[in-house]
């Protein structure tokens, strides 16, 4: 999952985007409102964190620039917890919100139940077969074992999963797997799947030449 | 009230009867000793009309049939001594009876022997003793009034009457007397009741009204009628009292919102990144940064602490600080001094073109303001080889100071909201680079605290220039 922070100060932006990397999200940041606006139109993120108080563009106005084209979970975080500011923030278009300080665990399963609505899920538990696909603790058991999988291939397997049904394009994956200072050989992602297969069989993830991969 | 002394208006009720009613009982015991003396003035009239009519039937008793002159008393006299005098009888209808308001009488000679008496003298009468000079005297004994008297030469009269009828008169009359005292004395209570409560009402008023803002409504006021009473006074003050209370207030709780509103992000970073760090272990290096990180953090916080302090203490009743004659030359040298490292850092340089100016002011609080502009010009220079300017010197309304940077400068649109807390135009970054928000803020409270203005001379890419003026020496 590809994830994008907006967050004017940089020891927190710092500090938030690496949380998120270690949770094996791909993170890219913004300072300011008016950088976020911008790498929110050119890229697709799975969920966007949103600061309130920035310069240049407030978190207020990117959402009302943002939307409705772009239907991208929005998690606003904010200094401001007095009830108008938390409804008006929900009015303009926000999924949640966060007053600071929070709780690390607790931003972290907000964003994975962002993510999971917005993919039509409502358990953190995706079922293929006899696959079974924990998102919240990030593993995977077939017929109650557990299996191994690094942090990418997680990853790619939860993507793919989440779209079940869907041909997902190489792009889209490039898009959401790795942030933009991941510079990496297209041929990584082929890797990926194949290492997949080999651990959970060929059967799961279908090769549609020419469009992308699915699991049907 | 816990007992009656303590009511203020029991206690009125309490002397204004006392005092009524010494003036009550002074009034009813003057009236009784005039009425009594008139009564006495009467029956001593009495008394000597009806010594005349003794006399008169002496000189009837002893004027012998066919003499028209009158007896001389010094005859009546001898024939008294003699014992040739009877008691003539209109002497006797006169002075005789025991019915309240008889009359007697009594003649003794000079050895006090009774010459001559009514049937009905009492025979507890003191006799006298016609030898010794005797003045007319007039004396009660017991029931009865006698006057006393020496009459011709050796012959002393007793002539008296009972003045029961009269005592019984004065004794109703005391009655009467005394009840009327009471009934005024009554109403006078009751009067002075309803006017006490009358007057005190508005206390309570007052009073009501001072408990309610005092429990937590502090934007009621007590209602002044505009009389200019001294209950009206009073409300005046308590008012006035209220608004301060109101202020102070307020300015806490603008303080402690600020406080902690500017302290949640610094808390962020602390609680994300300590958790983050709890999550798994960690190189040392990875340690170091993440401590180094909350390290900036807390100090940050530390930074914005002290700012809100002095802050609140600039907005504290004591208005910053004692004052004293000091001159603005020295410490704006002092603080361009301590600020040289920071501005050589930068690669600015720092001028001064300082005059003498005396003024009244606290020194530590005028330090505080210059370090803060100073120190934000020196931080919101972008180019090396900048100057900075620091000014002072004697005006027509007092003194003054500048400082002068030719930075990037301050827009138009942000120029007025500058002096706010926490405002914060967009090239600012937040309180990680050492910025507070609260310097401008600061500074301003600091002029204002001593009666002098801030102000602002800006152009986008053309430098700032930040001018204090402050009033001069009094008188």
């Amino acid at each position: 999952m590809r994830l994008l922070v907006v967050e004017d100060d940089p020891l927190l932006l710092r500090s938030l985007a690496a949380t998120l990397r270690e949770e094996d999200y791909a993170v890219d940041t913004a300072a300011d409102g008016a950088e976020g606006l911008f790498k929110a139109q050119q890229n697709t993120y799975d969920a966007i964190l949103l600061d309130v108080m920035m310069p240049k563009l407030d978190g207020w106005a990117v959402l009302a620039r943002l939307r409705p084209a772009c239907r991208t979970p929005v998690l606003m975080l904010t200094a401001r917890d007095a009830v108008p500011d938390r409804i008006k923030g929900l009015d303009s278009g926000a999924d949640d919100y966060l007053t600071k300080p929070f709780d690390g665990d607790e931003l972290l399963a907000r964003l994975r139940a962002l993510i999971r609505r917005a993919a039509g899920r409502t358990s953190p538990r995706l079922d293929l077969g006899d696959l079974a696909i924990d998102t919240a603790a990030r593993r995977v058991h077939r017929a109650g074992v557990e299996i191994t999988l690094t942090a990418r291939e997680y990853s790619l397997l939860e993507y793919l999963a989440l779209h079940r049904g869907e041909v997902v394009t190489r792009t889209e994956l490039y898009d959401h797997l790795f942030d933009e200072d991941d510079s990496t050989f297209s041929n990584l992602l082929d890797v990926h799947v194949s290492n997949l297969r080999k651990k959970l069989g060929h059967d799961l993830i279908v090769t549609r030449r020419g469009h992308g991969y699915c699991i049907e | 009230m816990s007992s009656v002394f303590h009511s203020l208006r029991w206690r009125l009720q309490l002397w204004h009867g006392a005092i009524l009613l010494v003036a009550v009982l002074a009034f009813c015991l003057t009236a009784y000793r005039l009425a009594w003396n008139s009564q006495l003035r009467h029956i001593d009239g009495s008394l000597f009309e009806a010594g005349r009519s003794l006399g008169r039937g002496l000189m009837h008793a002893t004027r012998g049939p066919g003499e028209t002159a009158e007896t001389a008393p010094e005859q009546i006299a001898q024939l008294l001594r003699a014992g040739r005098i009877p008691l003539p009888a209109e002497l006797a209808e006169r002075f005789r009876g025991t019915e309240p308001g008889y009359s007697y009488f009594s003649l003794y000679d000079a050895d006090g022997h009774q010459l001559l008496h009514s049937e009905n003298f009492p025979a507890a009468t003191r006799p006298v003793h016609a030898g010794r000079a005797l003045e007319e005297t007039i004396r009660t004994v017991g029931t009865r009034r006698e006057v006393v008297s020496g009459g011709p030469p050796k012959l002393a009269t007793i002539l008296g009457r009972d003045i029961t009828p009269e005592l019984e008169s004065m004794r109703r009359f005391g009655w009467s007397l005394g009840a009327l005292g009471l009934g005024v004395w009554a109403l006078g209570l009751v009067g002075g009741w309803w006017l006490a409560g009358r007057a005190i009402k508005p206390i309570a008023a007052i009073s009501g009204t001072a408990s309610r803002i005092a429990g937590g409504n502090l934007s009621e006021r007590i209602d002044t009628d505009g009389t200019d009473s001294e209950l009206d006074q009073l409300g005046h003050v308590l008012n006035e009292t209220f608004d301060r209370l109101h202020e102070v207030l307020e300015q806490q709780k603008q303080f402690t919102a600020d406080a902690s509103h500017e302290l949640r992000t610094p808390v962020t970073i602390l609680i994300s990144e300590t958790q983050r760090i709890l999550k798994r272990d960690r190189t040392p290096e990875e340690y170091r940064e993440a401590m180094q990180t909350c390290h900036d953090t807390a100090e940050r916080m530390r930074r914005l602490i002290e700012a809100l302090l002095l802050l609140s203490r600039q907005d504290a009743v004591g208005r910053g600080g004692p004052r004293e004659a000091c001159d603005l030359a020295p410490i704006l040298r002092e603080v361009v001094a301590q600020l040289a490292p920071l501005a050589e850092r930068g690669g600015l340089r720092l001028e001064t073109d300082l005059a003498p100016a005396t003024c009244r002011a606290n020194p530590a609080a005028l330090a505080i303001l210059a370090s803060n502009l100073v120190g934000n010009a020196i931080q919101h220079h972008h180019a090396a080889g900048g100057v900075v300017t620091v000014a002072c010197g004697a005006t027509p309304g007092g003194v003054a100071f500048s400082v002068r940077d030719d930075g990037p400068g301050i827009a138009a649109e942000d120029q007025p909201h500058i002096f706010r807390r926490f405002y914060r135009a967009d090239q600012a970054r937040t309180g990680s680079s050492g910025h507070t928000g609260l310097g401008l803020a600061i500074a301003k409270a600091i002029a204002d605290n001593h009666g002098g203005t801030i102000s602002v001379q800006s152009q986008t890419g053309a430098g700032t220039c930040f001018t204090v003026a402050l009033p001069g020496q009094p008188g």
